[in-house]
């Protein structure tokens, strides 16, 4: 049998194996070491210095200092601590709360929560149970359609593994030898464009037919104020941002209320005072930072003027071309930020101008809950794009930062540490020994030939690029039913990588895709895996059949997205390419 | 001595060694963020700190691979597998571990062996900075946990011809699963009523594996 028969057979073999249910990471390391030793045979040699087994510790060294994978144990960490730290149910109340004027306000807030949550951790079959625990039954309750509500919790729970930082990323940085920071700026917007599509269809829906999803009943949409507050504004007036300020002045008439616990004192004033400042300094904090990185850090940075020290080698090395970053603010952009900044500024005028006792408690409300999560993710999220500090560290003082919140929040205890520990210690184990094994498996598939044998037959195929995109995009969708997402990237992936430089595709681009696409594929009936999760849990008169149901238009938004983002490749490359060069 | 406790002995070499490994991340973590501290505060980098990072990461996840085989928590195409019979499944998993896990295995070990040997013998040092850490210690972690990992698989074999005799899988060591967040979360829940949670906290597990067989397994649409 000549060498590329032998590599196709190891392709074949490999799919059937797995389909057996052997783990896989074995599967690849045994495949791997009997096709290997048959390359390499070499009959003047003893058996055992075959050459193969200076390969697969090679492979498994190169594993074990890879610089990308290194930062998967911090971030699964990270995820862990967070999903027992922050506490979802307490935010999915204050977002209902905060939503509840809003068309289908629970699919909204349930949407929301899982987009949050995604930020936070990976997992889709923990996601799915505890919104289906804590969103499904209040959705049937209100009379919400059994599609839409089973809809949004499985597309919802699903978009754990795209939204970064997610450790699905960073194994594809490292099978596609693409920098892990790059890939992140690249799933952001298509991330949160998903999530705003579902979201548009969602409240879409809901104003067209509005029989889906009845508003909640009036007792359900209360705010629960607090006794004194209600008095507090009968004696300062209904605006609660200048009520506050003129007791924050004046504290006497305030001060004499009584709250059932004793008088109202003034670090409770205080307190309303700093919460109603938050959605200010959010926004404020925003512009901010997005002015300050346009527009002043570029310019402050120093030249760097090396005297005394002999430069090796050229010493006017040549400088890359400039990221556009580094150009300075981008044509046009003072006046998009000046539009911006008048929409936002009159946005919370009319807010404050409005606010009451209500919307000051779901400002509370919604401070204590999502807020440290919200904080802990924009920053770790923040300090990689802007390139401050390498993903492993910022990965690392997420860790950290999601220890302190816990800590803080006081939902993290001594058995709870050790739960994530040991979570986080069998998940990279899972992943790293799989890289391990595929790592192996495809140095031998490369060295037999069979690498190039499938590029010459898709070669052949005279395809057009668009054609090659469509092929592999399905192929994956196809491969995303029966297999984890683990596996899709590890194995099946790198047989497709080396072709995208032919057909001038960017891996960047096409990874994105690909994230996206292994979304559709675990919505798809009758494998996705997150309906039968939900089945778990829901009531006896849901069936399957309506979860399913209820999947399909997401899938099909996912498709959409797909083509939105194919033809619109903008979308995805900006901002990488705003930040790093092109 | 019966079967079961020889099975219960080697997961519980191997669960501990995993466990005793997996606290390195709490140290890659404290290491990370103390290097970012003298990095980017004190302006004062240390040279070592990147192989020192890649070591602790490397050992935590070699060193637990056992652990996690342990635990039946390696990736598996648990499709078509999670619906068969246990009889079947232990059929295929017997004849799999012989054919693909113990050669892959015992390759790791031998070539791993002889790697770390030849790093030992010439003191090898790190060459990622000039005067790096050694490494040879390091290097020796790979035929360690390959002779782990092999152990455990031994005891996986042996849960298969238990489980084609019985027709029923030995048991595993009670461990903590992805799943066990359900229960905290909704434990003190002040928002979800007391019976729909009691059930996601005891069906949890149920779930999760009826979930894996994607409906192949029992009548869900009852």
């Amino acid at each position: 049998m000549s060498d590329p028969a032998l590599g196709l057979l190891m392709l074949a073999l490999i799919v059937v194996v797995i389909m057996m249910g052997f783990p896989t990471a074995f599967t690849l390391m045994g495949l791997g070491m009997f096709f290997g030793f048959i390359a390499f045979y070499d009959p003047t040699h003893l058996f055992t210095d075959n050459k193969v087994f200076e390969l697969m510790v090679q492979r498994t060294y190169g594993a074990m200092t890879n610089d990308v994978l290194i930062s998967i144990p911090l971030f699964v960490l990270m995820g862990y601590v967070m999903e027992r730290g922050a506490l979802v149910d307490k935010m999915f109340y204050s977002i209902q709360l905060a939503f509840r004027k809003v068309p289908a306000s629970l699919a909204v807030a349930t949407l929301i929560v899982c987009t949050f949550w995604g930020i936070a951790s990976g997992l889709v079959g923990a996601v799915v149970v505890l919104m289906g625990v804590i969103a499904f039954n209040p959705m049937l309750k209100a009379g919400y359609d059994v599609k839409l509500a089973s809809g949004v919790i499985t597309a919802g729970g699903t978009l754990g593994i795209l939204i970064p930082p997610s450790v699905m990323i960073i194994v594809y940085a490292a099978v596609a030898g693409q920098s892990v920071v790059k890939l992140y700026a690249a799933a952001m917007f298509p991330g949160f464009f998903l999530s705003f599509l579902y979201l548009v269809y969602i409240i879409g829906w809901a104003m067209i037919d509005p029989k889906i999803a009845p508003p909640l009943p009036e007792e359900q949409q209360r705010v629960p104020v607090p006794e004194w507050m209600r008095k507090f504004s009968a004696v300062y007036g209904k605006n609660a941002f200048v009520g506050t300020l003129k007791a924050l002045v004046s504290p006497s008439r305030a001060l004499a209320i009584e709250t059932g616990k004793g008088r109202v004192s003034y670090g409770m004033l205080l307190t309303n005072f700093v919460a109603l400042s938050v959605p200010f300094l959010l926004v404020g904090g925003t512009l901010w930072l997005t002015w300050w990185y346009v527009v002043i850090h570029q310019q402050v940075g120093p030249e760097v003027v090396v005297t005394g020290v002999q430069q090796l080698g050229t010493p006017d090395l040549v400088k890359g071309p400039a990221t556009a970053a580094e150009l300075g603010p981008p044509e046009g952009f003072y006046l998009y930020f000046g539009i911006i900044a008048v929409i936002c500024a009159l946005w919370q005028l009319r807010y404050y101008w409005r606010v009451d006792a209500d919307r000051l408690e779901v400002i509370k409300l919604l401070s204590t809950s999502i807020m440290p999560l919200g904080i802990l993710t924009v920053v770790v999220l923040a300090v990689i794009l802007f390139g401050i500090t390498t993903a492993t560290e910022s990965a690392g003082v997420g860790a950290a930062g999601a220890f302190l919140l816990a800590i803080q929040a006081r939902t993290l205890d001594w058995k709870r540490t050790k739960e994530a520990v040991f979570l986080t210690a069998k998940t990279t184990a899972m992943v790293c020994w799989l890289f391990v094994g595929s790592a192996l498996f495809s140095g031998v598939f490369a060295i037999l030939g069979g690498q190039a044998l499938v590029e010459q037959w898709v070669l052949s195929l005279n395809m057009s690029p668009i054609q090659f995109m469509i092929l592999s995009q399905a192929i994956i969708f196809v491969l995303g039913w029966p297999l984890e997402w683990t596996e899709i990237i590890v194995i099946f992936v790198p047989i497709f990588l080396p072709l995208l430089k032919h057909f001038n595709i960017d891996p960047v681009l096409w990874g994105t895709l690909v994230f996206v696409n292994l979304q559709a594929a675990f919505l798809s009936p009758p494998v996705a895996m997150s309906a039968f999760y939900l089945k778990g849990v829901s009531p006896k008169h849901v069936t399957l059949n309506q979860i399913f149901a209820g999947m399909m238009p997401y899938m099909l938004i996912v498709i959409v997205c797909m083509i939105i983002m194919y033809f619109w490749p903008g979308m995805t490359l900006w901002l990488p390419n705003y930040l790093y060069g092109v | 001595m019966n079967v079961q406790s020889v099975l219960h002995t080697i997961d519980g070499i191997s669960t501990w060694v995993g466990k005793a490994a997996a606290w390195l991340i709490i140290l890659l973590m404290t290491v990370v963020c103390v290097e970012v501290f003298k990095r980017y505060i004190m302006n004062a980098p240390t040279a070592w700190i990147f192989d020192a990072d890649n070591m602790m990461y490397g050992s935590l996840f070699m060193l637990c691979g056992a652990y996690t085989l342990a635990q039946n928590a390696h990736v598996r195409g648990d499709f078509l597998y999670s619906s068969m019979r246990p009889r079947t499944q232990a059929g295929l998993d017997l004849v799999l571990y012989i054919v693909f896990f113990i050669p892959g295995i015992a390759a790791l070990i031998y070539a791993g062996a002889d790697y770390a040997a030849d790093s030992w013998r010439i003191a090898e040092h790190s060459n990622v900075t000039s005067d790096g850490p050694p490494v040879y210690h390091f290097k020796t972690v790979i035929p360690i946990a390959g002779a782990l990992v092999m152990l455990q698989g031994v005891a996986e074999i042996i849960r298969a011809v238990v489980c084609l005799k019985t027709g029923e899988w030995p048991s595993r060591l009670h461990d903590v699963a992805e799943t066990d967040v359900i229960e905290e979360q909704l434990a003190h829940s002040e928002y979800v009523d007391e019976e729909s949670r009691k059930i996601a906290i005891e069906r949890a597990k149920a779930i999760d594996e009826t979930a894996r067989q994607r409906g192949m397994g029992g009548d869900l649409n009852t």
